[in-house]
């Protein structure tokens, strides 16, 4: 009997050690970075300001460059960097508030905005802005930018970049086939046309050249076609699906993306779900003519000998419209220093900062973009110019889109992407009482 | 050393013995002792409790009392991620405990000398991060580029679109998991070494031919091993995660959602801790109960050496 007992025991260990081991793999292992600013000196001779972002690699280079020109303007505050890379960023911060420890800025993506803020984990910075020593000028910012930022009519966050979607071209395909490049005024029609027209196939059948890449079941890039078919998600009191998911305007935004990929065939089926944006390489080898997207891939296509770079304003549906991609920074309520982590807000997200920024994402603050010359370039002109033409995401009328509507929206997509025979109506209504019941539990 | 003693000193001796020997034991494995109280007890303890609240992990906890395990009843994706991970397990685990055995036969051909280098190559992908090699994989299953697809292709056949299509994407979880086969093999491997030389001669005298000893002499000598594969293969195959986390993030159509993928999602992606927290114990007592029917169901197929039947 105790032979039996003692092989238990060996065994509820090893259940213990699988669990500890497959916990490990799965990338819950986070690495800390912390910047090369030395330890803060005794007895109150600097103020030591902790920042949380998601970033890594090259991207925590302009971080450092904006701390360091801070830090020599501001010698009582000295700034750490704490990166969280392999996407757990978020659960990281959820730890660390849960444990009374985050950091004193955090970065936020723009869907997180309202769920974070939501529960209380950011201090509203109406009063900084218009406070005495360290006032804001918010009217320096460009259009739209502020907006993600803000929950209920307050301000929270501040932003660090963003980006509009649009249509990347490649003017080689469009100039071997002799049609016009895209241009503002163009329509969904048109569109398709353009996407046909520069469709190739070979003798036997197989398509040689797609005429756009699309981003696949991407739900985010997706709110773009539901802004342009003149729908909405949600409603605006951030209550019902029922009656918006389903309804006639995003029925023709789902039908009308699938058709694309089905019926007209003049896009590559998707190569991986999972990766943002479909996981397709066509634009990239010079095989598809457009590719719909963010402005994250743009410097790489200009240096891609494959392609000889165009940038279309996004085509009108029933609305022109178009949705925007934005992080920002946030001073967490735990803060024990406010006021000097809004020293430092004010600079990291300000014009001091966005000089910076600039040269890696397009740039938040007006003046920047126009003396950087980069509002009348032919590309990024194209990018600030559908900052006009934004419609509200989803995420903006509710703190639980991501947990309910969200996942719903994305087996819509997948499914009428993989099945050509989908009934897009059914599937869109099941959805919708899908996101309609996950966010009334969720509410409880 | 017991020279040294009187004869009659022996028990005390032995006695001592046996102290110092648990001694060693504890003291060896001390650091993975304190590492568990001090950093996995309190945590698996707290989330018990926490199962029976609902967490966001941003605002403190609220009694819920039996709501997160009740709520499992009608959570559709609740019992998706079940049926994928019990039918995954379904594939996976015969076919470790059948490939693993036949490789760690074809391994013990092997002369002595060579059979490190082969143990070592078969052993490396278990060791190697599990990411890195699931991402090796999503570019052999790719679609068009990936080589899987296109050595089909050269023979004429039209192949899958493996992850992409939920009919096949789990199947190709399947086959990236059996790179991992040399676990298993390597255990059944120093089982195998261990079945005395004698036992074959003794089988060889009587007449039994390779399948016969194999039968009769290599299976019931093995038996411990493979029980000891089949419990640890059970819980690990429960546990599966990375695969589906790294290469499908559960779909096409929640096609390869995992209990644990379905678990960290609501845990670190829809910020429901409580929920979580009952879903991982849940999963836990699943887990106990396969374990101990395989364990009772030991006794008639487990054959121990010494052991008298």
């Amino acid at each position: 009997m105790p032979k039996r007992l003692s092989f238990a025991l060996l065994l509820i260990l090893a259940l213990l050690v699988v669990a500890g081991c497959s916990a490990q793999e799965g990338g819950f292992v986070q690495t800390v970075v912390v910047t090369a600013t030395p330890m803060p000196l005794p007895e109150g001779a600097k103020t030591v300001l902790r920042v949380g972002t998601g970033d890594s690699g090259e991207g925590l280079t302009p971080h450092f460059k904006i701390i360091e020109m801070f830090e020599a303007e501001n010698p009582d505050i000295q700034v750490q960097l704490e990166p969280v890379g392999s996407g757990d960023y978020y659960a990281r911060i959820l730890t660390q508030i849960a444990a009374g420890d985050p950091p004193d800025l955090l970065q936020i993506g723009d869907d997180a905005v309202p769920m974070f803020v939501d529960r209380g984990a950011f201090v509203p910075l109406d009063d900084f802005i218009t406070g005495e020593s360290y006032p804001l000028d918010t009217s320096i910012y460009l259009p739209g930018v502020m907006e993600p930022g803000k929950w209920q009519g307050v301000q929270y966050l501040l932003p660090k970049d963003f980006s509009p979607m649009a249509i990347y071209y490649n003017k080689r395909l469009f100039d071997e086939a002799g049609v016009a490049y895209p241009a503002e005024g163009w329509t969904w029609d048109d569109l398709l046309a353009t996407a046909q027209a520069l469709t190739k196939t070979d003798a036997s059948g197989n398509v040689v050249q797609w005429g756009i890449q699309l981003p696949g079941p991407w739900t985010t890039g997706f709110e773009y076609w539901v802004a342009a078919a003149g729908g909405s998600l949600i409603s605006e009191d951030g209550t019902s699906f029922v009656g918006y998911m389903d309804s006639p305007e995003v029925q023709n935004a789902v039908q009308f993306y699938a058709d694309l990929y089905n019926k007209h065939k003049v896009a590559p089926p998707p190569a991986d779900m999972n990766a943002f944006g479909g996981g397709n390489s066509e634009f990239d080898n010079g095989t598809a003519a457009m590719r719909l997207f963010g402005r994250w891939p743009q410097s790489g296509m200009k240096e891609n000998p494959n392609i000889d770079l165009g940038v279309a304003p996004l085509p009108a549906g029933a609305d022109r419209a178009g949705v925007l991609f934005w992080g920002g920074f946030g001073i967490s309520s735990l803060s024990d220093n406010p006021e000097a982590a809004w020293r430092f807000l004010r600079f990291y997200t300000g014009a001091e900062g966005a000089e910076i920024w600039k040269d890696w994402a397009l740039p938040t603050v007006k003046s920047v973009a126009e003396e950087s010359g980069l509002s009348t370039d032919p590309i990024e002109g194209v990018w600030l110019n559908e900052l006009n033409h934004l419609a509200p995401r989803a995420y903006v009328f509710t703190p639980y889109w991501g947990q309910t509507a969200d996942p719903a929206l994305r087996r819509v997509l997948e499914s009428a992407i993989l099945d050509p025979n989908a009934n897009v109506a059914e599937l869109l209504a099941t959805a919708a009482q899908e996101a309609q019941a996950a966010l009334e539990d969720v509410q409880q | 050393m017991s020279n040294a003693r009187a004869v009659g000193g022996r028990r005390h001796s032995r006695n001592r013995l046996a102290r110092r020997e648990a001694l060693t034991f504890y003291l060896l494995i001390s650091p993975w002792l304190v590492g568990l109280l001090l950093f996995v007890l309190g945590p698996i303890v707290a989330s018990l409790g926490f199962s029976f609240t609902r967490w966001d992990m941003l605002t403190p906890p609220v009694p819920a009392g039996l709501r997160n395990y009740v709520r499992m009843v009608d959570d559709r994706l609740f019992w998706q991620s079940l049926s994928v991970t019990v039918r995954y397990t379904l594939m996976y685990v015969p076919s470790e405990l059948v490939g693993g055995l036949l490789l760690a036969l074809l391994m013990n051909q092997v002369s002595a000398k060579g059979i490190r280098a082969i143990r070592t190559i078969y052993f490396m992908p278990s060791v190697l991060s599990g990411v890195a090699f699931v991402v090796v994989w999503m570019w052999l299953f790719h679609p068009e580029a990936g080589l899987i697809n296109a050595t089909l292709a050269r023979v004429g056949i039209s192949g899958p679109r493996w992850l992409v299509d939920p009919n096949t994407a789990l199947t190709a979880l399947w086959i990236m998991s059996l790179w991992g086969l040399g676990r298993t093999a390597v255990i059944y491997l120093a089982g195998l070494r261990g079945i005395p030389k004698e036992l074959y001669e003794a089988a060889a005298m009587d007449g039994a031919g390779t399948w016969h000893s194999f039968r009769s002499v290599t299976l019931p000598m093995l038996t411990p091993a493979i029980f000891f594969n089949l419990v640890l293969s059970i819980i690990s195959t429960f546990q599966s995660f990375t695969s589906a986390f790294v290469a499908t993030n559960g779909g096409p159509l929640d096609s390869t959602l995992f209990y644990v993928l379905y678990l960290y999602r609501k845990a670190f992606q829809e910020f429901q801790m409580g929920y979580a927290s009952a879903l991982a114990w849940v999963l836990f007592l699943i887990i106990l109960v396969l374990t101990l029917l395989v364990v009772r169901s030991g006794q008639w197929w487990v054959y121990y050496e010494g052991e008298e039947r």
